[in-house]
């Protein structure tokens, strides 16, 4: 019972989110679809130059021009979910705590978990890089007569779900900083995701170990489209399960998880003296 | 186990923050990288009082008093160092949550309005977070659209709104979820005259007919009496006074500033009041009215040739505060010399 009531309090807040963010879409539908074309053509520039490439020299690294093109929609879904769940700065989350937007949350009568999952939900205006990358998975499933099984959609719900994790922990990571220091760390989830994310989207198939190893670690670009894309290619690199992107995620979360905790209870014990309107409730 | 009676009880709850203290010195600098200098400010210093349900409240304090420190350790924003904090019986740092569904809180300086939609949107949005019953959101709606007079306002975008409108939207907002206990933390700050008319009105409404228990901080003392029953007096992180403003004035007087504009730019001669400065043609007097009814002042006035302005106000709370400190120094040391002479 407690379930099914939590359950629906949760489709009830993506609900709602969903229904602002089609209000704007139909208020302001000129801009609304400004915004989702320059997201389109934004992604598109940046897969792209990477399939160029791919074209030129027949392939890259052992990867063919139409696994390529795979991991490039995979990484067009990614980019697509990330807009789709992420447009409340929920995941850069650096700009809420850093403004001192924190304490709107506190005003409301759910737990912060609950309002971070949901209020980010732009169905309707973020839609475009999911769809694009969808077509492009298709397109490249087609041209690779890869075997859709049941199974292979199960792995490449997992491999969504995981890459969608280390990218969100990554970014609570870091943007645990402006817990400490507001003002200097405001942007630094922006920094650190979109910083990297061309990288992210590069094949590092051919590249030595040591650019591999560290990338499938240190700094997880290596997950974000090329480990999983291989994995759901039937080969994952480095003789590594392709359940890595799974655990990863789940260590990662776990450190995200506690990190974020010991700046929050800095947060309600020390308080923040800054407080910054903008880009809140948009 | 907390009192069913109270809306509101803090127990010897204790608040500090730290500073870090920089110069712009070399050696300042310097020392700042080996061992940085740290200030240890408190903001609340074993602070009690108790807030029964239905009650009217005004909290007051200069800048920096702790007003809102004592607003976000309420709603649960901000933990203690120490002591016990509950809200209609509920720990705000351990039930937030449930106690969200029967607080409201409104920051001045702050919206929870919806930017780029029109006011109903938000005010939808709210009912959904928040999970109100169909019938209370209908019967709350109609409420404060007559009360507040905002019937016009619902299709506005929020960005639209003067700020006069945008508080009207945002208390209209806050009371969809028909809150037992409100915070308002500076709500008249910024707004005209007729606004905080209509605001003052509305909140004395919903505290006299629905039995709602409002705590208000300002620092405008005009405003604060004007709207509350109950004054309680931070300074320094304790409580310098809690009491009727009735009871605040026969320890203080009836501190007012009395602003006198003239034509000819001379200043006019006042009975008991101290004159604190003149600019334009404007002086401006210190007065206490208990010594010197308006009345008294007024005919005073009438016989002074080229007045052609005068403003009656209180005296900030910075006076006040400095009355209180005054009158319990006095009887400090009466009772000093009482003891002496025994």
């Amino acid at each position: 019972m407690e379930v099914r009531k939590k359950l629906k309090r949760i489709i009830s807040l993506f609900g709602i989110a969903a229904k602002m963010d089609l209000a704007w879409l139909l208020r302001d539908t000129k801009f609304a679809l400004a915004a989702i074309a320059s997201d389109m053509i934004s992604n598109i520039s940046v897969i792209s130059s990477v399939y160029l490439i791919a074209i030129r020299f027949g392939g890259i690294g052992g990867m063919s021009v139409d696994e390529v093109m795979f991991m490039m929609a995979y990484s067009t879904i990614v980019t697509g979910l990330f807009i789709m769940f992420g447009s409340g700065n929920n995941i850069h989350i650096s700009r809420i705590i850093g403004r001192g937007q924190l304490e709107h949350l506190f005003m409301q009568p759910n737990s912060l978990k609950l309002q971070l999952i949901t209020c980010g939900f732009v169905p309707f205006t973020g839609n475009g890089n999911l769809l694009t990358g969808c077509v492009l998975l298709l397109i490249s499933i087609n041209r690779l007569q890869l075997k859709v099984t049941p199974w292979w959609i199960a792995l490449l719900i997992v491999n969504l779900v995981a890459t969608m994790v280390i990218i969100v922990a990554r970014a609570y990571i870091v943007s645990s900083a402006a817990f400490y220091a507001p003002v200097a760390a405001e942007e630094i989830s922006t920094t650190a995701i979109d910083g990297t994310w061309q990288l992210s989207t590069f094949p590092l198939s051919g590249m030595p170990a040591f650019i591999q190893i560290p990338l499938l670690t240190i700094l997880p670009e290596g997950l974000m489209a090329w480990f999983p894309s291989l994995c759901l290619l039937g080969r994952p690199p480095l003789n590594l399960t392709e359940f890595y992107p799974l655990a990863y995620a789940l260590i990662l979360a776990l450190t995200a998880s506690f990190i974020f905790r010991k700046g929050l209870n800095y947060y309600v014990t020390k308080g923040s003296n800054r407080y910054v309107p903008y880009g809140f409730r948009r | 186990m907390f009192h069913t009676d109270f809306a509101v009880s803090f127990k010897n709850v204790t608040k500090t923050f730290t500073q870090w203290q920089r110069d712009n010195t070399g050696k300042g600098l310097i020392k700042n990288l080996i061992k940085p200098e740290k200030l240890t400010i408190t903001a609340l210093d074993d602070v009690t009082f108790t807030i029964r349900k239905g009650e009217f409240v005004a909290y007051a304090g200069p800048n920096g008093a702790g007003k809102s420190t004592t607003m976000k350790l309420l709603s649960g924003m901000l933990l203690p160092d120490s002591g016990n904090i509950s809200v209609l019986s509920m720990s705000p740092q351990k039930q937030r949550t449930k106690l969200m569904q029967r607080l409201g809180i409104l920051f001045g300086n702050r919206t929870e309005l919806w930017w780029d939609h029109p006011i109903i949107q938000s005010f939808e949005w709210k009912k959904v977070v928040w999970g109100i019953p169909d019938e209370m959101y209908r019967r709350n709606l109609e409420m404060v659209t007559e009360l507040l007079d905002i019937g016009k306002l619902l299709k506005t975008f929020a960005r639209e709104l003067s700020l006069g409108q945008r508080m009207k939207a945002d208390l209209a907002m806050m009371l969809l979820h028909s809150p037992e206990v409100i915070l308002l933390d500076e709500p008249t700050l910024g707004l005209d005259v007729v606004a905080k008319r209509q605001m003052i009105d509305f909140l004395k409404k919903i505290n006299k007919e629905n039995g709602v228990t409002i705590i208000v901080t300002s620092h405008d003392m005009d405003d604060l009496e004007e709207m509350a029953e109950r004054i309680l007096m931070i300074s320094g992180g304790k409580i310098a006074f809690d009491g009727s403003f009735d009871d605040l004035r026969s320890i203080t007087g009836n501190l007012t500033r009395v602003a006198v504009t003239m034509e000819h730019g001379f200043s006019p001669q006042i009975d008991n009041g101290r004159l604190l400065s003149s600019d334009n043609g404007v002086f401006e007097y210190d007065i206490d009215l208990a010594k010197t009814p308006v009345t008294v002042l007024l005919n005073q006035l009438s016989q002074v040739n080229g007045v052609r302005d005068v403003e009656i106000k209180k005296a900030p709370i910075e006076q006040v505060i400095a009355g209180l400190y005054k009158a319990w120094d006095s009887c400090d040391t009466a009772s000093h010399m009482a003891q002496s002479i025994s």
